[in-house]
């Protein structure tokens, strides 16, 4: 935790925050705010907590990985044990997108649409081999766009097809990895 | 009706369009080259008499096809100058099956609408037409269903070739 040791100047003699570019307002939301004394290091950690512990997905089946994605949100296997249990209908109030099936790619720029609606920081699953890699399409599939990487940055790959319940929550428990590892304080989380 | 006493009264009641009658039948065993004809028992038509030749088997009585179970298309062959135009029907009111195809030429793929028989041929015919690019005449609305509106090409056709992209992102 912050650990003051010494009083601060009073908030209007203070620095004022840069606010150039959306980008940068994640960086600089502790930055310039405390004197050079202020140690900062455990808000990583805290900040990372908090966004690792509660990634709300969005509601977003394609096929039928979609069925495994329902069976990991359902009594047996309950992803809500990890925070991941509210599963949102919109994109707004989503923080990871699961891409669970065949994206076509009709379908390529809804998905496209619906992940640049999401607020940052944002991350992706794909689930299963046809959001990996196109899957059994790859060589026939003349409509199925052969991974969702192509149009989207993907954090976690999940192999499977379609992945056991118990894959996916091992994903989620990657990604969560992920973000235990990032550093909101000194440098951008991630480059979206 | 079997199939043998619905062919006599197409006949009968001379239904627009009809050609021949094809059966199954095993292979010759004296003669190695026929392999003979699985499948089922059906009535070839004149692809332009599709339409007229639905409304007469429709409204006759005895046959009462009221029901139009399927209608599709086949390609066989890149080599071939034609498609198949497949059509399923069945009597609700007598329980009898009928198999009709109809050959349409690939330079000239050009069969008239049959909504205005079955409405049920309306959204198989949007399907047909952009999967094989057979053009319904007179379907009222004939956009794609499953493709996208901008697609190139008709992707169940024998010789069809895969996209390099799409809105620039690489297919292969």
């Amino acid at each position: 935790m912050m650990i003051r040791t010494k009083e601060l100047t009073p908030i209007t003699q203070r620095h004022p925050r840069p606010l150039n570019g959306s980008a940068r307002q994640t960086m600089s939301l502790l930055q310039n705010s405390f004197e050079e004394n202020v140690l900062t290091t455990k808000v990583d950690w805290l900040l990372n907590w908090a966004r690792l512990s509660s990634i709300w997905p969005m509601t977003f089946g394609l096929a039928c990985c979609a069925i495994e994605m329902m069976a990991v949100g359902a009594a047996h296997h309950d992803i809500d044990r990890f925070g991941a249990g509210a599963f949102r209908a919109t994109p707004r109030q989503a923080d990871l997108m699961i891409v669970a099936g065949t994206v076509n790619f009709k379908m390529g720029e809804r998905v496209k649409r619906l992940y640049d609606q999401m607020p940052s920081p944002k991350y992706v699953i794909a689930m299963g081999a046809c959001a990996t890699g196109g899957g059994p399409y790859y060589k026939y599939g003349y409509t199925v766009m052969k991974g969702v990487d192509r149009i989207i940055p993907v954090d976690v790959y999940i192999a499977g097809c379609p992945p056991r319940p118990e894959a996916l929550l091992e994903g989620l428990m990657k990604l969560q990895d992920k973000i235990r590892n990032t550093s909101v304080i000194r440098k951008p989380a991630r480059t979206a | 009706m079997d199939f043998n006493s619905i062919h006599q009264r197409l006949l009968a009641i001379n239904a627009p369009g009809v050609l021949s009658a094809d059966t199954p039948r095993a292979a010759d065993p004296e003669d190695k080259a026929d392999k003979g004809r699985a499948g089922e028992a059906f009535v070839l038509i004149d692809r332009s008499e599709a339409l007229n030749f639905l409304l007469a088997v429709r409204d006759d009585a005895e046959l009462a096809f009221d029901m139009l179970v399927d209608l599709t298309g086949t390609d066989p062959d890149a080599e071939d100058e034609d498609l198949w135009l497949n059509l399923h029907l069945l009597s609700l009111a007598h329980g009898h099956r009928l198999a009709v195809k109809a050959m349409v030429p690939k330079a000239n793929a050009v069969v008239p609408s049959m909504v205005a028989a079955h409405m049920a041929a309306h959204y198989h015919e949007r399907e047909c037409s952009e999967m094989f690019g057979i053009h319904f005449e007179g379907n009222p609305d004939l956009r794609n269903i499953l493709l996208p509106d901008d697609w190139i090409g008709f992707p169940l056709r024998k010789d069809y070739e895969f996209p390099k992209e799409y809105h620039g992102v690489s297919c292969e």
